[in-house]
């Protein structure tokens, strides 16, 4: 895959010329655009790789934003938005968007997450080339077909709530999926019980922690969700 | 003198919801049937119909008169409610769908017209306020024999008493009056056609209404309240305020009895108060040895109600004597005209001086008018009424004081001793049964039967009733006054003892619930105190219904021990209904009422300053009425209520100020602290930056290395102190509540630790949650703020190197968590302001900056809100430790 294209879709003037300066560093392709209307037209044209959106944008609403994305396109979306727009961003993604940042961030940060998106595109093309029922990532190896979960080659008794939490996580790495995503995934629909994901949550990641030390394969996002990391070895 | 205002609850300024506006009311007044009423009402409506208004047909009376009828064509008409009563199917205005139709006017025939039973209102008058009320303007017809206040002179010219009146408030309140008139003669003329009424009855009616000289008089009578109406009308333009009626200094005092001539006494006072603009009260003694009958006492009630509604303030007072009671009144209320009936009967047999004469010596300087009585049959209504049935214990009680001192009486003349002891002992026995017996008559019948017994048993020749020594009729007689008088002193002295002992009840009773309410905290234990009083006084259940923002809320029910019914029917939909319509119209409503009386409470309104505040329902399971004394009282701890309710809605909106503005106080502090300390960083940052931009190449590189570090960290600063603010501004903001959610302290410390100083890579951080699934209800942004915060502390103020630990566990029903440095520790001084305002310690801290003192400060205004504890202390051996608990919660997971 030669240099990635990001389109920065951002009214601050500042803040878009932090970002762009920053990819542009890193060597990455950059497009950028002030509004929504004008990101979605970029977006069509252009056919950019990743797309970076403020949520605070002056003509239109983030959230529909992606949604119109999602209509269509599978392109990792990370949202930027203020603390005040908490609700937002859930709601962001919850409609699709695959990562987030807060304002203020700082330029690591940044870099990590597209680092990391960009990874996992490369993987997606490749799996779906191979259509493995097998997932692995670091000393974690999930088979879908037998529903059996390895950790550095020892098989990890988890129990069908659990499974069914690091199976939902590994298909969807990278990827930060919000409490409700998951309840819904997991336990059905209508079921809003935050805390008892939690629960079950903080058992599979001692699970996890128990038999391979130093590694943190799941990510909290306090108020969002949750996110397996990709561990390299 | 006590006296208590019983009116208010029916004589209130019509007040519509809302504030909308307030229907017109046109009158087509005519002085007898026929002359044309219907017919000019309609076709003015006609008129009305063509410029495009929305004009609907209530209720008109089907009179066969063809003119009429054909007039009628055009308009949209209700259907009339049909109601069934005694087998018969009576038509009625269909209020409700009247209400629900909304149409900018009405047309309703017959005002006067009283309304079959089952209606909402007793009478149609009713019916068209609550059209008024509800924005719709009103046609209607009435007759001048209906007027309330022409009552008297109509039926002396005609003979005939009317029943189905109007109060004249109404005749008031009408924006028009149209006199619909038209020479006798030519009514006459008409009613031979057979124009008015069928055939059959012309005969009878031209015997009896339809003479000259009374239409003639009629005419008279209502052409004259025309001229009377235009005057009143004229008066008020000129007034500036027209809100409120102006009275003159005038002031008329009527007094109220319950004798069925006093209506008249009413009327009269009524239109004097008219043609004076005078403000007019109504006042009834309700002496001590009171004792009506039923029919003096429902008598007494609608005369109450006739003064209510020829708008007179209606006051009770208690005292034995009258015309003495009636001066003083008058005299604290600057009353200026007495108006009274010419009373024999409110003359007491001892008195030697008429009522009037009384009243003249108490009070030679006012005026007072005296009206005649001449209903001569009705003399007797105020004289108690000799009630000749006697109680079987009452009796019982006589019979056996007689029969004491007889034995007694009977010892002492075996003993030999005179007969003038005897005598004494009965007089004894009489003063006795004077106290001991309710009602006059035992002690009376006493007096006789103990001079009989006396004679028959004591004096010679004994046992016969003959005399044999004339000086015995002289000692009987003696006897007998000694007994009377004894026995009507005594009783009178009981009866003032009952009158003292229940004024002073009364007074009790009012003070001990104003010294309750006064105690009471919030609206709930308002109500219940309340409650307490009325069952208390009434014997009945009480149902209050509080409102909440204009509308009634669910009912409060106190039962009393005496109710057996059910519940469930008392808040029913319908009682709710009543309750409601009370409220809304700011007038009683329900049982006992003319209004919706088929309610099972008695639902008076409990009106604040400035609006009703809540609607207190009186339970009528039992089948007879409130008395005047219980329901005046009732109303004034209704009164006590709203008053108290009042100020309890002023304190609580006083406090939410008082927090408002402690809050600004907060904000602008904060504003003016931080407005200073930001420009401390904004300087070096921009200073820098300007300065790498404008000499970078003069610059070596380890040099402009520590500016990108200087600004790098300067921004950092402030960054963190936004997020302080906007924590601040979230609890600040007051109507904000908490955002908490049940979260894992162990997910919390995480998220924490991951914005932490970058210094922290100096130092070496250990967690230990003890209990791994320790939970807590918390905002988790503000905790977050809070575990930053004390952390950051911890890293700045200790050297590098130094540990800190944080500890989560559970203690019982709390989240404690502990965070520990070990660092060179606090002085008690520092401790006992760490967490003030603004408050900062002088130790010189990593990176050479003051702090603002504004970190822990939140920290404990946020887990304060939490109803958590927050505190500092020593850690051992060295250090401090921060520590805060937080309720923990249980979270139950099953797969």
């Amino acid at each position: 895959m030669n240099k990635p294209t990001i389109l920065i879709v951002e009214d601050d003037q500042a803040v878009r010329k932090l970002i762009s300066t920053t990819v542009e560093l890193e060597g990455y392709q950059y497009r950028t655009a002030e509004t929504g209307r004008e990101g979605l037209i970029e977006l069509v044209s252009k056919q950019p790789d990743i797309l970076i959106l403020d949520l605070g944008l002056p003509d239109m609403d983030g959230v529909s934003i992606v949604e119109t994305v999602r209509g269509w396109s599978n392109l990792p979306i990370i949202i930027v938005s203020a603390r005040s727009e908490d609700q937002d961003k859930i709601r962001a993604l919850d409609a699709g968007a695959d990562d987030y940042l807060t304002k203020p961030f700082s330029v690591e940060e940044l870099l990590a997450r597209l680092r990391a998106l960009l990874r996992r595109l490369r993987t997606d093309q490749q799996t779906s080339l191979l259509q493995s029922s097998i997932i692995e990532n670091g000393s974690l190896k999930i088979d879908y077909a037998a529903g059996i979960v390895w950790i550095n080659d020892k098989e990890l008794h988890l129990t069908p709530i659990e499974y069914k939490l690091i199976s939902l996580l590994a298909k969807n790495i990278g990827k930060v999926l919000t409490h409700n995503y998951i309840l819904n995934e997991v336990w059905g629909k209508y079921y809003d019980d935050v805390p008892v994901l939690r629960v079950f949550m903080a058992g599979l990641r001692k699970k996890l922690r128990e038999n391979s030390p130093g590694e943190d394969y799941i990510q909290t996002h306090i108020g969002v969700g949750y996110r397996m990391l990709r561990v390299e070895l | 003198m006590v006296s208590i205002s019983l009116n208010g609850q029916d004589d209130f300024p019509l007040f519509s919801e809302a504030s909308e506006r307030v229907g017109k009311l046109k009158i087509y007044f005519g002085y007898a049937a026929g002359v044309g009423k219907t017919y000019a009402m309609l076709s003015d409506a006609q008129e009305i119909l063509k410029d495009g208004l929305d004009v609907v047909v209530g209720y008109v009376e089907p009179h066969d008169r063809p003119e009429t009828t054909s007039l009628l064509n055009g308009f949209e008409q209700l259907s009339p409610l049909s109601l069934t009563y005694k087998n018969m199917t009576l038509k009625e205005l269909d209020l409700n769908a009247a209400l629900k139709r909304k149409p900018e006017l009405i047309l309703v025939d017959e005002l006067a017209h009283t309304n079959a039973e089952g209606s909402r209102h007793q009478k149609r008058f009713q019916d068209i306020e609550e059209l008024l009320r509800a924005g719709i303007d009103v046609y209607t017809t009435v007759n001048v024999q209906h007027i309330e206040s022409l009552n008297d002179q109509v039926s002396a010219i005609t003979g005939v008493v009317v029943r189905e009146r109007i109060p004249d408030r109404l005749f008031d309140l009408a924006d028009q009056i149209e006199v619909v008139d038209i020479e006798p003669v030519e009514l006459l003329d008409r009613l031979n056609k057979g124009r008015i009424y069928q055939q059959h009855k012309i005969a009878q009616a031209l015997s009896h209404f339809f003479t000259m000289e009374k239409l003639v008089a009629l005419r008279e009578i209502a052409l004259r309240k025309t001229a009377d109406h235009i005057n009143r009308k004229a008066n008020q333009h000129t007034s500036t305020n027209k809100e409120s009626p102006t009275f003159t200094n005038e002031h008329i005092l009527v007094c109220l009895s319950g004798s069925p001539s006093n209506m008249k006494v009413i009327r009269t006072a009524a239109r004097m108060a008219r043609a004076f603009s005078a403000k007019l009260t109504a006042l009834y003694v309700e002496a001590a040895d009171d004792e009506h009958s039923d029919a003096y006492r429902s008598s007494l009630q609608s005369n109450i109600r006739l003064a209510e509604d020829s708008g007179a303030q209606i006051v009770t007072v208690y005292g034995e004597d009258i015309p003495k009671q009636i001066i003083e009144y008058a005299r604290a209320s600057k009353i200026s005209k007495i108006v009274a009936g010419r009373t024999k009967h409110l003359t007491k047999w001892r008195s030697k001086q008429s009522f009037v004469d009384k009243l003249l010596d108490y009070d030679p300087n006012i005026d007072l008018y005296i009206i005649p009585d001449n209903q001569d049959g009705q003399l007797t209504s105020r004289k108690k009424t000799v009630d000749f049935s006697f109680s079987f214990m009452e009796t019982l009680k006589s019979v056996f004081l007689l029969l004491i001192c007889t034995l007694i009486g009977l010892w002492f003349y075996v003993l030999g001793f005179s007969e003038a002891n005897i005598i004494i002992l009965y007089i004894l026995g009489i003063l006795v049964n004077a106290m001991v017996t309710k009602g006059r008559k035992y002690s009376l019948v006493s007096s006789i039967v103990s001079v009989l017994i006396f004679n028959f048993t004591f004096t010679e020749p004994r046992f016969t009733f003959k005399v044999s020594d004339p000086g015995h009729i002289i000692t009987f007689f003696i006897m007998l006054v000694a007994a009377l008088i004894t026995s009507t002193l005594t009783k009178r002295i009981a009866e003032q003892a009952r009158q003292a002992s229940r004024k002073a009840y009364f007074t009790e009773v009012l003070l001990e619930t104003s010294q309750k309410l006064q105690k009471t905290s919030d609206e709930e234990a308002i109500y219940y105190e309340t409650a307490q009083q009325i069952m208390k006084l009434t014997n009945r259940s009480i149902v209050f219904y509080p409102s909440k923002e204009d509308h009634l809320v669910d009912p409060l029910f106190f039962k009393h021990e005496s109710f057996t019914g059910d519940q469930a029917s008392l808040l029913n939909e319908h009682e709710k209904a009543v309750a409601e319509w009370a409220f809304k119209n700011n007038k009683r409503a329900g049982a006992g009422t003319q209004t919706l009386s088929n309610a099972k409470c008695l639902y008076l309104v409990i009106r604040g300053r400035e609006h009703p505040l809540a609607v207190a329902g009186i339970v009528y399971d039992q089948s007879d009425r409130l008395g005047i004394f219980e329901k005046s009282l009732a109303i004034a701890m209704l009164d006590e209520c709203a008053l108290a309710l009042d100020k309890e809605k002023a304190t609580q909106a006083q406090n939410e100020l008082y927090t408002e503005m402690q809050q600004e106080k907060l904000r602008s502090t904060l504003l003016r602290a931080i407005s200073h300390d930001l420009r401390l960083p904004l300087t070096s940052i921009s200073g820098n930056a300007s300065l790498l931009s404008a000499s970078a190449d003069k610059l070596s590189t380890e040099h402009k290395q520590l500016l990108y570090q200087t600004i790098q960290d300067d921004s950092a600063w402030l960054i963190r102190l936004i997020e302080n603010l906007l924590s601040i501004t979230k609890l600040d903001s007051g109507q904000l509540q908490l955002r908490t959610e049940i979260e894992l302290f162990e997910e919390v410390i995480d998220e924490a630790i991951q914005h932490l100083d970058p210094a922290i890579k100096d130092h070496s951080l250990n967690v230990e949650t003890v209990d791994d699934l320790l939970m807590a209800k918390m905002d988790t942004q503000l905790i977050i703020q809070v575990f930053i915060n004390i952390l950051n502390n911890a890293i700045r103020y200790t050297p590098s190197g130094s540990t800190i630990s944080i500890v989560a566990r559970r203690e019982g029903p709390l989240a404690r968590i502990e965070i520990s440095d070990d660092g060179d520790g606090l002085t008690d001084e520092e401790q006992a302001h760490i967490f003030d305002l603004f408050y900062t310690t002088n130790s010189a801290n990593s990176d050479g900056r003051r702090g603002l003192g504004l970190g822990l400060f939140l920290c404990q205004s946020i887990i304060e809100a939490h109803g958590g504890k927050i505190y500092v202390k020593n850690h051992f051996p060295k250090g401090t430790t921060f520590g805060f608990t937080l309720q923990a919660e249980e979270v139950s997971a099953h797969e």
